[in-house]
């Protein structure tokens, strides 16, 4: 077995509630994370993101690995935040990772996250073992994105399940009407 | 010949290297070699949530302070209370994310509960106002008691209360 080294990580923790944000902060720290920088909600955490690519060094940071963001902040919330960062043209990384925390566990809740291009969404109360693990799938398993008429973010087809009758649903790489993008 | 129509782009499919493997674990690796997080710094971060949890309930009480406030204006000022009820709902919605977190499913429990008696179609009598007091002196009890987990007999007291509360007020109304 390899541990992982994430001295050389940089992560964004967007949180409005300080306990939390603190909780976060320190777990992330001792799981061995190199940086963190937190932003009180996600107004704050897009000014940020605009400074890291416009000025890294004013920014303190070269760049921002991964994203955690609480859902439920104001006066900028976390959907908000993850629409810009999938969306918006200043966006610095249209493709990074995004990590949802959020008090509403109802699926259709996190059926939104996940359309609106989360990587993963993390139910309060969460453990560190969760998160931890969240974080795991990212870095080891990152899946690829995809960009249709109606959805730009990570492939939300995690698994191959079974199924009878003929497959209509995956497209081929060589499939009409399908572009492949490596870099 | 034909000139065949190019096929509009219907989806695109990106495929990047991973760089955040290539920082966390380096090249070269096995491919067969089980990837894990080091489970000493897992437990060690599982060590430092448990201290937190010690400062947690002096935490819990500044928010039942603020809450308390907002329900006291509910009752001063009738005509103002859905902004009450707006205030305290956000309060509620942040302590129910935090009560399992912190080994306090109670607080979790009655801060749901709370929250979906201050929602936009909320009742906002004067026995509604008295059942947000019932749930504010519930998780006062429980913070006050460190009624942690499921907070034994006393806990299950207290849910039993809230519930009796809750239906004596809803039929008052």
């Amino acid at each position: 077995m390899s541990g992982l080294d994430l001295e050389r990580m940089s992560v964004l923790v967007v949180e409005d509630s300080p306990f939390i944000r603190s909780l976060l902060v320190n777990s992330l720290k001792i799981l061995g994370v190199g940086k963190v920088t937190t932003r009180d909600h996600g107004g704050d955490a897009i000014e940020f993101l605009k400074l890291v690519k416009a000025d890294p060094m004013k920014a303190g940071v070269m760049t921002v690995d991964i994203i955690i963001s609480n859902w439920d902040m104001s006066p900028v919330d976390g959907m908000m935040l993850l629409r810009w960062v999938r969306r918006h043209k200043e966006s610095p990384n249209r493709f990074a990772p995004f990590v949802m925390i959020t008090g509403y566990s109802e699926p259709a809740r996190v059926k939104e996250a996940r359309d609106m291009g989360a990587n993963e969404v993390v139910a309060k109360p969460f453990t560190i073992n969760a998160l931890a693990q969240k974080l795991m799938g990212i870095i080891v398993k990152p899946r690829q994105f995809v960009h249709t008429k109606d959805y730009f973010g990570p492939d939300r087809r995690r698994q191959n399940m079974p199924f009878e009758g003929k497959d209509r649903r995956i497209l081929k790489d060589d499939s009409d009407g399908v572009e492949v993008i490596h870099g | 010949m034909v000139n065949e129509a190019k096929t509009p782009i219907k989806v695109r499919y990106y495929r990047f290297k991973n760089h955040l493997k290539e920082k966390t674990v380096g090249l070269g690796l096995d491919p067969g070699v089980l990837i894990d997080i080091d489970p000493a710094a897992l437990a060690r971060a599982q060590a430092a949530l448990e201290d937190m949890i010690e400062d947690y309930p002096d935490w819990v009480k500044t928010l039942l302070l603020k809450l308390s406030e907002e329900h006291r204006r509910a009752v001063d000022t009738p005509h103002e209370r859905r902004l009450q009820f707006e205030k305290i709902r956000r309060i509620a919605h942040d302590m129910k994310g935090q009560g399992g977190t912190f080994n306090y499913p109670l607080i979790t429990d009655f801060a749901d509960s709370l929250y979906n008696f201050t929602g936009v179609t909320a009742g906002m009598t004067d026995s509604h106002i008295e059942i947000i007091k019932v749930h504010i002196d519930s998780m006062r009890v429980v913070i006050n008691e460190r009624l942690q987990g499921d907070g034994g007999q006393g806990g299950q007291a207290l849910k039993i209360g809230l519930q009796q509360a809750i239906d004596k007020h809803t039929k008052v109304r």
